[in-house]
């Protein structure tokens, strides 16, 4: 039997951080892919948001509303007071449910995550990819990425199917309101940042938590100040314009970077062989 | 032999355990080195902090030239473990498993997968290199989990309990595969509770509870506890009249029946043991075997690591 290829034929190195971060990328994805219930946790609530979505846009189109329904309407949100009744609602819907677009970054990729390191966990793999000449730091970024990135491109799909129906199926209150540059800013810079956060939030909690419902009900906490903002801002109790969505971006981005801090002080080689069981 | 790996005091506490207690260790380059002690010892600590995995909580050690707490990704770069779990992604395939432990050692994507050609091939697991993990046994995984240690052709592989839950075709294997690293210049450092493995497999074995109690060959360790001993199978069995002869043939320490059998105890077998042979046949005796007689390793251990008789 020939054991090796020779003495040093083969030399190992660290690897180069593109390369690394592309091969954990590929694994997870695969490890995912592989797991039907994960693909169903993580496609469900976007599946069911845009469903939802569109139903009740092409359901405001077809059915006008009843003076009641633009009273309350007025009541809950005072920023639509003076539009056509119909163009209104239709708007208000459309927005609505933007809000609960944002919800898909909060949710979905909170999983895959935490699946990510509580899996590893329980299948005892981390031992052998600790003794890899990897920093932990460049693992953990590799596995928030490896999370983050279908999340966000999930979102960003999603949205655009519902601009698409939205200008196919509703009014032009509706494709404007959909299509307003605080909500295309929020898809694009907020729904990454708040991607990141659930991330390295659902990261930093798998370091202390073993069960994945555990953290699954830890994490979903998140997603309560985006609701309560998303909530605000539809119904025009909070105006959120360029400045002060600038200020919240860059709180985002400080957030983002401390959780991760967080979960990489408790992602240590020492920690995990020792004390993670 | 050159040092490829040495220890001076190493320690690991956790909290107010001392788990490796001032460990010396000197292994040379090419053997494979026994490490044997009863479960709870602090083996599998040793293997994680030569291997850069924790840190010690004091003394130093050099593992193939690089300081340990200095160089700890070059140690990672030159040394490969198997753990005691073979700790594999069981959704994957056993190519996907290999080629992706070679990225991440550096391998650049064709030399990963010759590398995990190579090793899949030499395992016997060629033919199932595309099927999930979850669905081989436990051999398989094991010699998957080898295949991932050795695929970077370390300069030191650390194994623990490789053979353990094996059959004996894939034990084989295994040993076989120890047995060519060895040829090849490579160091193992083999940590065991298979006592004939290590008898048969390490030059050098050292026996460990905490701390190194002692290091050397097997054979001397079982010539220094037992002295050298030599049985004579006679046919018939032996009588009382022939050990009288063996016990008067000079250099003889101790000679005695045991199991149908004169065991002979001298120090020097190379020249005592022709003139035995001789006293025997001048005496009439007919001497059916003649035949080292080697205390197993278990009663080595047992009287070096718990002490016994």
């Amino acid at each position: 039997m020939t054991a090796t290829s020779g003495p040093l034929a083969v030399v190992a190195r660290h690897p180069d951080r593109a390369t690394l971060v592309r091969a954990v990328c590929i694994r997870e994805w695969k490890e995912a892919l592989g797991n039907r219930l994960l693909v169903g946790m993580t496609l469900l609530p976007p599946v069911v948001i845009l469903a939802a979505g569109i139903v009740a846009v092409a359901a405001a189109a077809a059915n006008p509303p009843s003076e009641r329904d633009v009273q309350a309407l007025y009541a809950a949100a005072p920023a639509v007071q003076g539009l056509d009744p119909t163009e209104a609602v239709q708007g208000f819907i459309a927005t609505y449910f933007l809000i609960l677009f944002m919800l898909i970054p909060t949710v979905v990729p909170l999983t895959m995550a935490i699946y990510s390191i509580i899996g590893e966990k329980s299948s005892r793999t981390l031992e052998p990819l600790l003794a890899a000449p990897v920093g932990v730091g460049e693992l953990l970024f590799a596995k928030s990425l490896a999370s983050t990135v279908p999340s966000v491109i999930v979102t960003w799909i999603a949205y655009a199917v519902y601009l698409v129906s939205v200008s196919a199926l509703g009014s032009g209150a509706a494709v404007n309101a959909v299509t307003a540059p605080r909500w295309i800013l929020a898809i694009v810079v907020m729904v990454p940042l708040l991607t990141l956060l659930s991330v390295n939030l659902g990261i930093l909690i798998s370091t202390r938590v073993n069960d994945v419902r555990v953290a699954q009900q830890i994490g979903g906490l998140v997603v309560v100040p985006v609701v309560g903002l998303g909530i605000a801002q539809v119904t025009g109790r909070v105006v959120i314009n360029n400045e002060a969505f600038a200020q919240f971006a860059l709180v985002l981005i400080a957030i983002d970077a401390a959780v991760f801090f967080l979960a990489r002080l408790g992602f240590q080689r020492e920690n995990i062989l020792s004390r993670w069981r | 032999m050159v040092s490829v790996l040495r220890t001076e005091g190493l320690t690991k506490r956790f909290g107010s355990l001392v788990a490796v207690d001032a460990v010396d260790l000197d292994v040379r380059e090419g053997e494979v080195f026994g490490y044997l002690g009863p479960n709870g010892a602090g083996k599998t600590t040793t293997l994680r902090l030569l291997c850069a995995l924790i840190a010690p909580s004091s003394g130093r050690a050099e593992v193939g030239g690089f300081r340990l707490g200095r160089d700890d990704g070059q140690i990672r770069s030159i040394v490969g473990i198997l753990t005691e779990q073979p700790g594999l992604y069981e959704r994957q395939s056993a190519w996907d498993n290999l080629v992706f432990f070679g990225t991440l050692y550096g391998l650049s994507a064709g030399t990963a997968r010759v590398q995990t050609e190579r090793f899949l091939r030499l395992m016997g697991l060629w033919e199932r290199r595309g099927d999930a993990v979850a669905t081989f046994s436990r051999g398989m995984k094991q010699k998957m989990a080898i295949a991932r240690a050795a695929l970077h052709e370390p300069r030191i592989l650390f194994l623990d309990e490789p053979t353990t839950g094996l059959d004996p075709d894939a034990a084989k294997t295994v040993r076989e595969f120890i047995i060519a690293l060895r040829g090849e210049g490579r160091t193992v450092f083999l940590c065991t509770h298979n006592l004939d493995e290590a008898d048969r497999l390490c030059d050098r074995i050292a026996f460990f509870r905490h701390r190194v109690i002692r290091t050397d060959t097997a054979d001397q360790l079982r010539a220094e506890l037992y002295g050298r001993a030599t049985e004579f199978r006679l046919l018939p069995s032996p009588r009382a009249e022939d050990l009288a002869r063996v016990r008067a043939v000079p250099g003889v320490r101790d000679a005695r029946f045991e199991n149908g059998s004169i065991i002979v105890e001298t120090p020097d077998p190379l020249r005592t043991n022709p003139l035995l042979v001789r006293a025997l046949v001048d005496g009439g005796a007919r001497i059916a075997f003649v035949t080292e007689r080697k205390p197993h390793l278990e009663d080595v251990y047992l009287r070096i690591v718990e002490g016994r008789e």
